[in-house]
């Protein structure tokens, strides 16, 4: 998951569909981030390169939206409805998740699970491909 | 060789334009007699600063304070400065002499390199120069407040002038200097030099340039005395600006006084392209550099207002017996008026006292850089010429005529008009508009406080404003705030309630709670020592508190303030536990901890059940219900203390949480207590500035 500066940045990612759970006034999602540019990756207690400053999920409310989604916890997030997370300020990105407008966020997240599934996939069978898993909300909510 | 003594004697250096032409026969050495007037003005001058240079010095020798000492010091440098000034004006005016002496042409229409400018009026005020302090020094509480003595000299042709000491240190942002100095008689191409002096004013009297380390290293190891002689030896020599011996053939050596010296930080030159009825940021050449004593760390530019008043906006230029007619009216209809030239317009009066009355002008003559003047052939009519004005108002040509007595009185308003017109090209953007000069009045100005505040503790603070540098101000305050409303009285009914209910609490959520967090057990062990000198009694859940607080962050800190943090987290809990349908009206809790949060969270659910609300909370606040349960002064106090102990440790569990949007605390619904405005920002900033941190937020 760590980069190298110059060089694209890879990794097996799934995507994660969110639907913000009305409470009140306001939307949420049931989870929490840590990181960012401007925070000390050194403190990251998810990150595999404590280099990293990617954005990561620290924390999954129980049975909130993000659980249900399939998201957990130490889950590194690349993309969030199309805007990359992989290099932009912990604000930046709680604003691309917070966003008022918008009910549902797909997220692009990566952990090293997905990567080691792959190996295993791969090595046991050469032809197959990197699986890409959509894993979607599987019950409906009620939105209010 | 110039000799003070002699003061009627005007001496001619050797080799100069002026000998040369003594040599050539043009003019006889007696000629310059008359000079001596002038000469012996600035010999005056010149004596009279060389007393006060030498009270200056004794001053300083027998002054024992460093304020008056720093004073004195001032004042010497002002002396010699004027003195040099001084002496090489003397120098200039003797060329000067030379020159004017050849004999002009005359000329009617001559060119217009003879002619001179008005002088004017130069006036500066406001000067401002901004610091840039870097960040951690403006912040930083502790260590000796480094500070300078500064002030700025001020110099235009022949008049220096300084304004006040200023002391600066970290705490300021600008270097403001009240003063409005005025100089009097500039040319248009004035050259107004700025040079903002300054000094280390420290205890002893260090020498200014020996490094700062070295000196303080020097007095501390050998002693006031024997340290005092030897930093003076190891200042390089005297280093006040008379020893250059530029254009001073004499050279007076400043009398090395031990005392504090200035040195010149930074310099600016201003000109008639600078002045400006407004303020306006001038850049700033520096000298110096981080090691020298007086180093200041300067922003680089200086703001100012520079105004200038010529002469020929403020006086009356030319007055006279004038007759007018409108172009294009009757011949016959010559108007009698007396006119007066004064800025802009010729102003023309019925009588003479009217000028001084403030009387109204009959009519008034726009003279600007759009008039056009022009003397006409010899009217037949009347005797002498006439002068067309025309100007131009709006889209027409509106045309005077005026009518002299005689040729002579033609002619002099002709030059009088072209004078004029060459003074306003000369200043320029001065002579649109006049600006307002205000002379400092006469009365002593209110005393100034010994410090000059800085911009920051100027502001006011408003709840949603983000700034830091009185944090813990803004948290005594809310601490008070907290006393006083935790006097109100709603708190002991729950706490009781609080008490009782403790033993069964405690052993009841314990389950969901650990399955729940057991990937994070790891974690755990390590907390425990930190947190049991805190809180002996808790013995009984640590586990639960300290995994809770492991998500948050990794500094052990953390941990020790959370629990106290949870101190003002409880009143909204217990209500939560104890009366699950109704929210009693509470104290509002002033900070909430993430652990917190998260307990609200699991407590409000998704629809979860009772169980599943009463989760973390009774744990944590039935801890700290036997606490504070005797008086309410202690809970206060001892809030007082552990805020106070979170501000300075900046703990990141109760700033974890990004206040920055609303979504994540509004959803946890109503009475779920919501930190103020200002708690929430301050709590950001903490944990913006505390570098540990690894802020995470709730979405």
């Amino acid at each position: 998951m760590s980069f190298v500066p110059g060089q694209p940045v890879t990794a097996v990612v799934q995507r994660v569909e969110i639907q913000k759970l009305c409470q009140g006034e306001n939307l949420i999602l049931g989870f929490s981030i840590g990181g960012g540019i401007d925070q000390d990756p050194g403190q990251n207690p998810f990150s595999e390169d404590k280099s990293d400053k990617g954005i990561y999920v620290t924390r999954i409310t129980p049975g909130g939206p993000a659980e249900s989604a399939g998201l957990k916890m130490g889950d590194k997030i690349m993309q969030v409805n199309g805007w990359d997370m992989t290099m932009v300020t912990h604000d930046q990105a709680r604003k691309k998740l917070t966003k008022k407008r918008e009910d549902v966020v797909r997220l692009l997240i990566t952990r090293k699970s997905l990567e080691e599934a792959v190996k295993h996939s791969k090595g046991s069978h050469p032809s197959h491909l990197p699986a890409q898993t959509n894993a979607r909300t599987t019950k409906d909510r009620v939105v209010l | 060789m110039f000799c003070r003594n002699q003061t009627t004697r005007a001496t001619v250096a050797r080799g100069s334009a002026l000998e040369m032409e003594i040599r050539r026969g043009k003019f006889r050495k007696s000629d310059f007699l008359h000079t001596s007037s002038q000469d012996s003005d600035i010999q005056k001058k010149i004596d009279h600063e060389i007393r006060m240079r030498d009270g200056a010095c004794k001053l300083l020798a027998a002054c024992s304070q460093r304020d008056q000492a720093l004073e004195a010091a001032k004042s010497l440098q002002t002396c010699s400065t004027r003195i040099m000034a001084y002496m090489s004006e003397l120098q200039r005016m003797k060329e000067a002499q030379v020159m004017q002496n050849v004999p002009r042409r005359s000329s009617d229409a001559g060119p217009m390199d003879d002619r001179l400018p008005c002088k004017g009026k130069v006036a500066i005020s406001d000067l401002r120069i901004p610091l840039m302090w870097k960040d951690t020094e403006y912040f930083k509480n502790k260590g000796e407040l480094h500070r300078c003595a500064v002030f700025c000299l001020l110099q235009l042709g022949g008049e220096i002038f300084d304004t006040d000491m200023v002391i600066v240190d970290r705490t300021l942002t600008d270097i403001c200097f009240d003063n409005t100095i005025v100089f009097s008689e500039a040319s248009p191409g004035f050259e107004l030099r700025v040079e903002l002096y300054s000094c280390c004013s420290e205890d002893d009297y260090s020498a200014g340039s020996t490094p700062r380390k070295l000196a303080s290293k020097l007095s501390s190891s050998l002693g006031r005395s024997a340290g005092k002689k030897l930093r003076a030896a190891m200042e390089p020599g005297a280093c006040s600006p008379v020893s250059n011996g530029g254009a001073a053939p004499l050279l007076l050596p400043v009398p090395s006084v031990p005392g504090p010296k200035y040195h010149l930080l930074a310099h600016a030159t201003l000109s008639l392209s600078h002045v400006q009825d407004s303020f306006r940021t001038h850049d700033l050449t520096i000298s110096g550099n981080e090691e020298c004593s007086y180093w200041l760390p300067l922003y680089g530019s200086m703001c100012c207002r520079l105004a200038a008043q010529p002469h020929c906006m403020t006086q009356q230029m030319m007055g006279g017996w004038l007759k007018v007619k409108q172009c294009g009216g009757d011949p016959k209809t010559w108007t009698k008026v007396y006119a007066v030239l004064k800025a802009t317009s010729l102003f023309c009066y019925q009588r003479q006292e009217d000028v001084d009355a403030n009387v109204e002008p009959a009519l008034t003559i726009g003279i600007n850089k759009e008039t056009r003047i022009r003397a006409s052939e010899k009217d037949p009519h009347s005797k002498g010429q006439n002068i067309c004005i025309s100007n131009r108002y709006g889209g027409e040509e509106v045309t005077h005529t005026l009518n002299t007595e005689s040729r002579e009185d033609t002619h002099s308003w002709m030059e009088a008009f072209w004078q004029h017109f060459y003074d306003m090209s000369q200043w320029k953007q001065c002579c649109d508009d006049l600006m307002k000069i205000e002379l400092p009045s006469p009365r002593k100005p209110a005393p100034v406080t010994p410090k000059q505040g800085s911009l920051y503790h100027e502001m006011v603070i408003e709840s949603s404003d983000d700034l830091s540098s009185t944090v813990s101000d803004i948290l005594a305050r809310r601490m008070q705030e907290l006393e006083l409303r935790s006097q109100l009285g709603t708190s002991p009914t729950w706490m009781s309630v609080f008490e009782e209910n403790s033993p069964k609490s405690i052993g009841f959520p314990v389950r969901p709670c650990t399955s729940r967090l057991s990937g994070h057990s790891p974690h755990s062990p390590h907390r425990l020592p930190p947190r049991s000198p805190a809180s002996p009694h808790r013995c009984p859940q640590p586990g639960l508190l300290s995994s809770d607080a492991s998500l948050t962050s990794d500094s052990d800190s953390h941990c020790s303030t959370s629990p106290c943090s949870h101190r003002h987290g409880w009143p909204e809990p217990s209500s939560n536990f104890s009366l699950l349908s109704s929210s009693p009206s509470r104290l509002r809790p002033r900070t909430l901890s993430l652990d917190a949060k998260l307990s609200t969270l699991r407590g409000r659910g998704y629809g979860g059940g009772v169980a599943f609300q009463c989760s973390c909370q009774p744990p944590s606040s039935s801890l700290l219900a036997p606490h504070p349960v005797s008086s309410r002064s202690p809970l206060s106090q001892r809030s007082t203390q552990t805020t106070l102990s979170c501000s300075s440790s900046t703990s990141s569990s109760s700033s974890s949480n990004s206040e920055g949007s609303h979504s994540p605390e509004s959803s946890e619904g109503g009475p779920f207590s919501r930190p103020s405005p200002a708690r929430r920002s301050l709590r950001n900033l903490r944990a913006r500035l505390d570098p540990r941190n690894w802020l995470q937020s709730q979405v």
